[in-house]
């Protein structure tokens, strides 16, 4: 409940300083501000101190699991501004509008990692869309940001409609909004028509916002669209944010009313598309930005296995995932962002000229592509033990490992162009803090990639 | 007399019957316009010239297509407006019941009306609705 | 009336709304045509929720099922109110660059 209530009034202070401050590097550090207390406050009440204690009605329960989740979305947020603050202050005039948007967005995180009913997953997901459809067409003349930005609204809203149609079904045949019905067994012994057709609506619907194949195809040209450092954060804390929302919401389910549908199947199927879209697309894009979108795509493949397998350890599986997932995508847009063209050959010969930054970007890549010692290994190596502990189409694990390599491919492209390619390797000024603070996030990637447990210990103690 | 009956018969459960009044009621209103157009149509005199096509506008000439861009402001006001209009819709269940909800539900109310507040002088501080420029 | 009905008009109405969606090419009808679509929700809803009230009144006369369903009505209708704000401004925007809201023209990104 803390972090719920402080980000929305958090916002609403950011977006009144908007109109007492007019320094855009003040408007950065109260935002990084806000953003410590939110972290501190949100870790305070995973050991039981609640600021506000507010009746809520069974509509949310605050367990460790969203909880953990919230401090992993609010720490990523946090370093995403202090890496890209000064990037997010180059895309327009309204910089303080920009920072209450995202305090807006992480009011609709902390709501859907710890929604219990259906009514407060469709608000949490609404708050955490409308303020990212703004952050899309942030630019605002800018033709491409523009286009992104109506794309993802139609997109966005037409999945809305069928989430929606989808809750209203399973009110139909249950008579109530509480996933603790939805999940209890003997309840869902004879399910219904009804109800089968409402879930179907659902999974659609969370798979558009995850951006599962086949409902995939918005999803490069937004990110591409949008400005990078929205992309980033769209790529990431969003991301991961819906996908805690979409394992909490077929927690139980998919395993005891398999006698109608086949959801293990159709998940199957969902996993293997996205795995092949996303990978075999990457390996011919010419823009690293386009690159790490279709990147995106093929690691939601891969977080999709926590959906598919729903044990606990895949529940561990999927924080830390998004930790491992979050951190590297952050660190990779915040070094493409201060690159002055986005193409692979804007990388050529990095490494002479900012070694710091190739360096940095290396660790990233290797993680995202899930080489042993970073924190991406162990995040696939989860997902993967998990789908091994259900005991069910085993030959999955052996498709995910084969794309795993496919992926190397096109992260090695950029290493390659960094290290082994001679070029200018143009970059904007580097300030010298945005390199300590690379290396800090090294730090924190090879450490997770030793010592997994850092992360997953905070579930249970 | 039994037509009467039907429509102050408050307390009929669900039934064909029900909606007799209703049909009744749309039948004459059809069928009001219906004959007013055609007996306006026979019984008027027709004089057609020219003048009388225009369009009527107060007797001031007309010019141009209505169908112009308009200025960005009334948009901003016309949007601004259907927010706060909706908004006050969660006042409706407030207050049929909030005798129930008692303290409790005024805080909630008061902190929803205290975030509302916010936005609008958020609005007039970044001059959304100064019409002048 | 049968609750059969009402699911019929819903799904009717929901899908007119989707093919809309799918098949026109101005922003602002396509936009119109998922404002059908949560319309079509919010019939439904209402009417799930006088169904399950008329069940649980035979058991007990002082029940309150249902209301939470006309609660979620209330929630579609504001949060619906702020995606046209956002959606209509955003048209707005491409309409200054571009002058037209023809969703053909979008294609800048597909290189």
């Amino acid at each position: 409940m803390n972090a719920i209530i402080l980000s929305a009034i958090l916002g609403v202070i950011m977006m009144f300083s908007g109109i007492w401050v007019n320094n855009k590097a003040t408007l950065r550090w109260i935002a990084l501000a806000g953003l410590l207390v939110l972290l501190i406050s949100n870790i305070a009440e995973m050991y039981g101190y609640r600021i506000w204690n507010v009746n809520v009605h069974n509509m949310l329960y605050f367990d460790r699991f969203g909880l953990l989740f919230n401090s992993v979305a609010i720490g990523s947020t946090f370093i995403f501004v202090a890496l890209s603050g000064s990037d997010i202050n180059r895309v327009g005039k309204y910089a303080a509008e920009y920072y209450t948007l995202i305090f807006f967005v992480l009011t609709g995180i902390t709501i859907i990692s710890v929604y219990t009913s259906l009514l407060m997953l469709f608000l949490g997901i609404e708050i955490m869309s409308i303020p990212l459809y703004i952050l899309t067409g942030s630019d605002k003349r800018n033709l491409k940001s523009n286009e992104a930005s109506l794309k993802y609204f139609l997109m966005g809203a037409f999945s809305t409609g069928l989430m929606l149609m989808g809750i209203t079904l399973i009110y139909g045949a249950t008579g109530s909004f509480s996933i603790e019905v939805l999940n209890n067994p003997a309840i869902a012994q004879g399910v219904s028509f009804l109800e089968i057709t409402g879930m179907l609506f659902l999974l659609v619907s969370m798979a558009f916002k995850v951006s599962a194949a086949p409902f995939h195809f918005w999803t490069p040209d937004v990110y591409d669209g949008a400005p990078g450092v929205f992309t980033s954060f769209m790529a990431t804390v969003v991301k991961a944010a819906a996908f805690i929302a979409f394992v909490k919401l077929f927690d139980a389910r998919m395993s005891y009313s398999s006698a109608v549908v086949d959801w293990k199947m159709l998940l199957c199927i969902l996993i293997i598309a996205t795995l092949l879209i996303g990978n075999i697309t990457a390996v011919f894009q010419q823009s690293v930005k386009r690159m790490l979108a279709y990147s995106s795509i093929a690691q939601a493949g891969f977080m999709l296995f926590a959906v598919f397998s729903m044990n606990e350890m895949a529940k561990e599986g999927i924080i830390f995932y998004a930790v491992s997932y979050s951190l590297a995508t952050i660190g990779v847009f915040a070094v493409l962002l201060k690159m002055k063209d986005f193409t692979f050959e804007g990388y050529n010969g990095l490494a002479k000229s900012q070694p710091v930054l190739a360096f940095a970007n290396t660790v990233f890549l290797l993680s995202l592509a899930g080489i042993p010692l970073t924190a991406g290994f162990f995040a696939k190596y989860f997902m993967l033990a998990s789908v091994i502990q259900t005991g069910h189409y085993l030959w999955m694990v052996i498709v995910a490992v084969l794309f795993a390599a496919v992926s190397v491919y096109y992260y090695f492209r950029v290493i390659q162009a960094m290290y082994f390619k001679t070029g200018e390797g143009e970059t904007e000024n580097i300030h010298p803090g945005f390199k300590t603070g690379l290396i800090i996030l090294t730090v924190i990637i090879i450490l997770l990639g030793v010592a997994p447990n850092l992360i997953i210990n905070f579930l249970y103690f | 007399m039994q037509l009467l009956n039907i429509l102050l018969d408050a307390s009929a459960t669900s039934n064909a019957s029900n909606y007799f009044p209703i049909g009744l009621q749309l039948f004459f209103a059809i069928g009001f316009v219906v004959t007013m157009m055609f007996v306006t149509h026979f019984l008027g005199p027709k004089r057609k010239t020219a003048d009388k096509l225009e369009n009527f506008a107060s007797g001031i000439e007309t010019h141009g297509d209505a169908r112009q861009p308009m200025a960005i402001k009334y948009f901003l006001v016309a949007i601004l407006f259907v927010l706060f209009d909706v908004e006050v819709i969660f006042f409706y269940p407030y207050a049929v019941n909030f005798r129930s909800l008692g303290w409790e539900g005024f805080g909630a109310v008061l902190m929803f009306v205290a975030f509302f507040l916010a936005g609008f002088i958020y609005i007039i501080k970044k001059g959304a609705l100064t019409w002048e420029d | 009336m049968p609750i059969q009905y009402y699911i019929g008009l819903a799904a009717t109405l929901f899908c007119i709304g989707i093919t809309g969606v799918l098949i026109r090419r101005n922003a602002i009808i396509i936009f119109m045509c998922i404002e059908l679509m949560l319309n079509a929700v919010n019939l439904l809803l209402v009417a799930f929720s006088k169904m399950h009230y008329a069940t649980a009144f035979i058991r007990n006369a002082n029940t309150t099922a249902g209301s939470d369903a006309q609660l979620f009505v209330f929630f579609i209708m504001v949060v619906a109110a702020a995606e046209v704000s956002v959606g209509l401004a955003i048209i707005v925007m491409m309409y200054r660059n571009t002058h037209s809201v023809d969703v053909n023209y979008l294609n800048r990104l597909k290189n």
